[in-house]
């Protein structure tokens, strides 16, 4: 088949336009690692794109690790990233089975209550949100990002699951059912194990929009130990008017775009497969 | 009496799937939601229970605020800028990757769409430093073109500063976009653009006849969704990179909200920009799939 571009030229033209592209997406990572380990005289000496002289000072990473307390910031991410992935993943998946398998009244207004929410600007929320945690003592807590983010995203989770479930053949759940497994039995053992490729496709675009959430983390969150990376990040970054030290500054993002980074790469496919499934609205 | 365990069975499965996640999305995203309307007719100041009823008024104090025009006006001007740079850019990815038989298109495709797991907040900080007037790369290049040192304050301008933030955000954008569009892309049936190469129909007929057409529904989505994000996310970027100046020029509403409420303590007014947000979001969906339907007619 004869596809591709037959000016030499404006194919040149073309690869040249994507290699700049390619650069500048991958060199702001190289970027980050070098001037981690760089002090602030070669910052301010050294044009931007110099290398770190010798010796490379690796141990920026381990102060902002100690010093910076990343090590709290980076446990605390986990924490409610795990957390809210696993919450939210459980509430949409339950109800999206029933959506998609079980007709009852309201079954359908439920459906689109969840979809159009998805419409809703999340900033409307956030002033509620922060009185409503903050009667509920849930203000400072990993436990309150938890519930915030798990419910942030259900509708998304049951809009792609709905789907999911239906494409699903109902052989399989019939055949269950006439073994005697129960309706929890079905769900559990049968259509959960079924439905693992949608399952980890949205626990992969959750993880990936909770890690890097900043907003909700600012305002419910303001005691120090309970900081998510990307929360520190910001507070690191305004405070370098006052306290220049562009190195652990960088180490810090280092600590941040490392863990997405390589969940991206081993999970590039579901990503690509999450997107297209939620755009489809 | 059988059938009657049966049917309760089933209801309970029903009810035991369906209502922990009804009552959890509706404590913790329904009734802030509700709230946030509800607050925006109220003077509050957050401290105290004490909320004063004030109807409309602050909805009329808007029309009085400069700062929320400017706002709004930042945030339509990065709706337009992002639309337009992002679908342009990612559209000419998508087929370059698809339909011109580059080699490593996989691995370009794959190396594109990192900006967007990247969090905001990082990209914001990255950007901040090619802004940097002292030690910010842009200076440091431009300054290898001239005698002396270029100590250009990139975000400091006193007008026109928003338009700085425009290339972090279509930078940030594209990848998700190209991936959309390449899905959609790779849907069309091969044997389409196989007739449209027998009929001697060049890379642009074909991408003006076949693709565009084709994946007009992507389009549509990709736009509508560029403009809900950049209303209800463009703050991060704000906030990372300017904090909404210098002197509030580069406010937008969800900046101005968080300002207003959680700084300076007016929460009902803060609620309000949020109505404002909401409404304004719902019309601009309207208006662009009214605007966007007329051309899938012409096309077809």
């Amino acid at each position: 088949m004869n596809i591709g571009i037959r000016n030499p030229v404006v194919k040149l033209i073309f690869y040249a336009i994507l290699i700049v592209w390619g650069v500048s997406v991958l060199y702001p990572l190289l970027w980050t690692l070098l001037d981690a380990l760089k002090n602030n005289e070669q910052f301010f000496f050294n044009a931007p794109w110099s290398l770190p002289k010798f010796p490379l000072l690796w141990e920026n990473f381990s102060y902002v690790w100690q010093k910076y307390n990343f090590n709290t910031y980076f446990f605390n991410s986990i924490v409610v990233t795990a957390g809210s992935t696993f919450l939210g993943l459980l509430l949409s998946a339950t109800t999206a089975y029933v959506l998609a398998r079980y007709k009852f009244r309201g079954s359908n207004s439920l459906y689109l209550l969840y979809i159009s929410s998805m419409m809703i600007p999340f900033v409307l929320a956030l002033i509620p949100l922060f009185f409503l945690m903050n009667s509920m003592h849930l203000i400072n807590t990993k436990l309150g990002l938890i519930v915030v983010y798990a419910s942030s995203v259900l509708a998304f989770g049951i809009f792609v699951l709905v789907g999911f479930f239906k494409s699903l053949p109902k052989e399989l759940e019939e055949a269950a059912i006439v073994d005697g497994a129960s309706y929890y039995g079905t769900f559990f053992k049968v259509m959960l194990p079924l439905s693992q490729p949608g399952l980890i496709t949205i626990a992969i675009i959750n993880v990936l929009n909770i890690w890097n959430e900043y907003i909700v983390g600012t305002i419910l969150v303001n005691d120090p130990s309970q900081y998510t990376l990307p929360v520190e990040i910001g507070i690191m970054q305004a405070e370098m008017q006052y306290r220049t030290e562009w190195g652990p500054l960088f180490a810090a993002l280092f600590f941040t775009i490392v863990p997405v980074l390589i969940l991206y790469i081993f999970f590039q496919r579901q990503i690509a497969s999450g997107i297209t499934a939620g755009a489809v609205k | 009496m059988n059938s009657g365990t049966a049917k309760w069975q089933r209801n309970v499965f029903i009810a035991s799937f369906i209502l922990p996640t009804l009552v959890f999305f509706g404590i913790f995203t329904i009734y802030p939601v509700v709230q946030g309307l509800y607050y925006s007719f109220f003077e509050w100041s957050g401290m105290s229970e004490h909320k004063t009823f004030i109807g409309f008024d602050n909805f009329k104090d808007m029309f009085h605020d400069p700062i929320i025009w400017r706002a709004i006006g930042n945030d339509y001007f990065l709706v337009a800028g992002k639309v337009v740079g992002i679908m342009v850019i990612a559209t000419f990815f998508a087929v370059a990757l698809t339909r011109f038989g580059f080699k490593m298109a996989g691995f370009f495709r794959s190396i594109f769409f990192i900006p967007n797991v990247i969090s905001v907040v990082v990209i914001g900080v990255l950007w901040n430093f090619i802004y940097n007037p002292q030690i910010g790369f842009l200076n440091a290049f431009l300054s290898l073109f001239t005698k002396d040192q270029v100590t250009i304050a990139w975000l400091g301008f006193t007008s026109h500063t928003i338009w700085m933030l425009l290339p972090p955000a279509i930078w940030a954008g594209i990848g998700f976009y190209m991936i959309l569009l390449i899905a959609a892309i790779q849907s069309i049936p091969a044997s389409y653009y196989e007739a449209a190469n027998l009929e001697g129909a060049g890379q642009w007929k074909q991408f003006r006849n076949i693709t565009i057409p084709l994946v007009w529904e992507q389009i549509k989505v990709s736009v509508l969704n560029i403009m809900m994000t950049t209303l209800n996310g463009s703050f991060v970027i704000v906030w990372i990179m300017t904090q909404g100046g210098p002197d509030n020029s580069t406010q937008v509403m969800g900046s101005y909200l968080y300002q207003m409420a959680f700084r300076q303590y007016h929460f009902g007014y803060g609620a309000s920009i949020g109505f404002v947000i909401l409404v304004l979001s719902l019309i601009t969906t309207i208006v662009l799939q009214r605007l966007m339907r007329h051309e899938t007619v012409e096309m077809s």
